[in-house]
């Protein structure tokens, strides 16, 4: 959902292999924001069936689903799971049972997928930075790695991150904002990137030393083209 | 020790159900009583909207009944503010916490996973008066009756207060019967229902005032004695009658001039 760059969007959508997907957004991570919720319809209800889990306003619906959330998202293609704090959102899944569901969804082929505190969850260790200084989190543990986001914007989340690693925090991958790592089953597939610079990492220690090594990204825009606007 | 600590006194606690500034937006009789609770000149007020996921327009209520009075904060789970401070010093450093509605299952749960609860419990026996409505009144009782999952059902909280608390009771009727039912099966303490305007206030764990905004409103207090339902009910004090209620006193120069600064400070 990055203004103007359906790349990353796109590259979710071809993963369901659907005409027509159905895509149901969990926005928790940003306490249900309205305009993050009105984003989501604005990007993807043209081209597939999308509906929204609200865990804020369950008594109220608000246009988001009701009733039985596990058979909803179980039907889904796509769940999409928006950021924020990574933190909040496990706290409040957890009390709606949803860690659990979608741990469900994902072993039934239901496609996962999320930035920022929506990629976090998905790892059995994460570093978050949203109150003081960054700290390690244990996430939903679907991919027995860790992570770390925006790892181009934020110098103190690289340096924690490796640290971290240096400290007994499992290996993981880390990812600037712009690049996805695409898992199949718990190994990483593929990077892919909606921008020409974006990078990721696998970071590990390896003899004494944390290392930082650069895994290749895939551009999904036109390169070529790219190169000729700049 | 500092003379805002020296200031505070025995825990209190004001739960609503229902009114304030999200609520009442042109009544602010439960705010202002609120603050007549804290005896500093210049209180610090934060406001938790965690329950209703930090909502824009919720926030900017607060500030809009708060800002003039009070040295007014937010505290968001779901935004970043850039502060690099602990949760600790932001909440400890406070006279007033005031919580907002929503859903308390999801209250109750972020609060763990930042174990904001503790900080809390922490706050309230410092003296920082904790105040609240609907979900974020029932939260410091044993437990309640909620709508996070949809339907009405029980729920626990968390535990300051003895008894239970059920909110709205006029404004959704609904409510009354689940609470009853909870009380007379024993999965739920007696304890209180309250209108909407109807503040309980708490010195410690005993209530010792029932205010209200809202003139015919009422609180009710229930027990289980032999197996059946004691109801008994209690005619609130209506606020900002009498001369000396809350607002009555003059806000002394130098205050007010801190007070259109930070103002100032806050829109630059």
């Amino acid at each position: 959902m990055e203004a103007g760059n359906p790349l990353l969007d796109d590259y979710v959508l071809g993963l369901a292999e659907r005409e027509r997907p159905k895509v149901c957004f969990v926005p928790t991570a940003s306490g249900d924001a309205d305009h993050y919720v009105v984003r989501f319809y604005r990007t993807f209800s043209t081209r597939c069936d999308t509906s929204h889990v609200s865990l804020f306003r369950r008594d109220r619906g608000d246009g988001a689903v009701e009733g039985d959330l596990e058979a909803h998202l179980l039907r889904q293609d796509v769940i999409y799971v928006g950021g924020g704090s990574v933190v909040s959102l496990l706290g409040a899944w957890r009390a709606h049972g949803l860690d659990r569901v979608l741990k469900n969804a994902w072993r039934r082929g239901v496609v996962l997928c999320g930035l920022s505190a929506g990629s976090l969850c998905w790892f059995q260790e994460a570093v978050t930075a949203f109150h003081g200084a960054p700290t390690v989190v244990r996430g939903l543990g679907l991919l027995p790695h860790s992570n770390c986001v925006h790892y181009d914007g934020e110098p103190e989340r690289r340096e924690e991150y490796r640290r971290f690693v240096g400290d007994g925090v499992r290996p993981g991958y880390a990812a600037d904002d712009g690049a996805a790592l695409h898992f199949v089953g718990r190994d990483l597939r593929r990077v892919v990137s909606s921008r020409p610079r974006a990078r990721a990492f696998r970071v590990e220690p390896r003899d004494g030393e944390v290392v930082e090594q650069p895994l290749p990204v895939s551009y999904l825009g036109d390169a070529q083209r790219d190169l000729a606007v700049a | 020790m500092t003379v805002r600590e020296s200031l505070r006194g025995e825990p209190q606690i004001l739960a609503m159900g229902g009114g304030g500034f999200t609520m009442e937006p042109d009544n602010p009789a439960l705010d202002d009583f609120v603050l007549s609770l804290v005896r500093v000149p210049e209180p610090r007020i934060l406001f938790l909207p965690t329950a209703s996921g930090d909502p824009t327009a919720q926030i900017t209520s607060f500030y809009a009944r708060f800002a003039r009075r009070a040295s007014a904060t937010h505290l968001s789970l779901f935004r970043r503010h850039g502060s690099a401070r602990s949760l600790a010093d932001i909440v400890l450093e406070q006279d007033v916490i005031y919580v907002g509605g929503g859903s308390m299952r999801n209250l109750l749960a972020i609060w763990r996973a930042h174990e904001l609860d503790e900080l809390l419990v922490e706050a309230w026996r410092r003296g920082i008066v904790l105040a609240g409505l609907s979900a974020g009144a029932m939260c410091w009782f044993a437990g309640g009756v909620t709508r996070s999952g949809g339907p009405l059902e029980v729920i626990e909280g968390l535990g300051l207060l003895p008894g239970s608390f059920s909110v709205h009771a006029d404004g959704e009727p609904e409510r009354l019967p689940v609470w009853l039912a909870a009380l007379r099966s024993g999965e739920l303490p007696g304890g209180w229902a309250a209108d909407d305007g109807v503040g309980l206030l708490f010195h410690g764990t005993r209530m010792t005032r029932v205010v209200t905004s809202r003139p015919g409103t009422a609180a009710l207090r229930v027990d289980v004695v032999g197996g059946e339902l004691v109801r008994h009910r209690i005619e609130p004090e209506l606020l900002g009658a009498g001369p000396g209620g809350p607002g009555a006193q003059p806000v002394p120069d130098d205050i007010r001039e801190l007070r259109e600064l930070r103002q100032a400070m806050r829109r630059g």
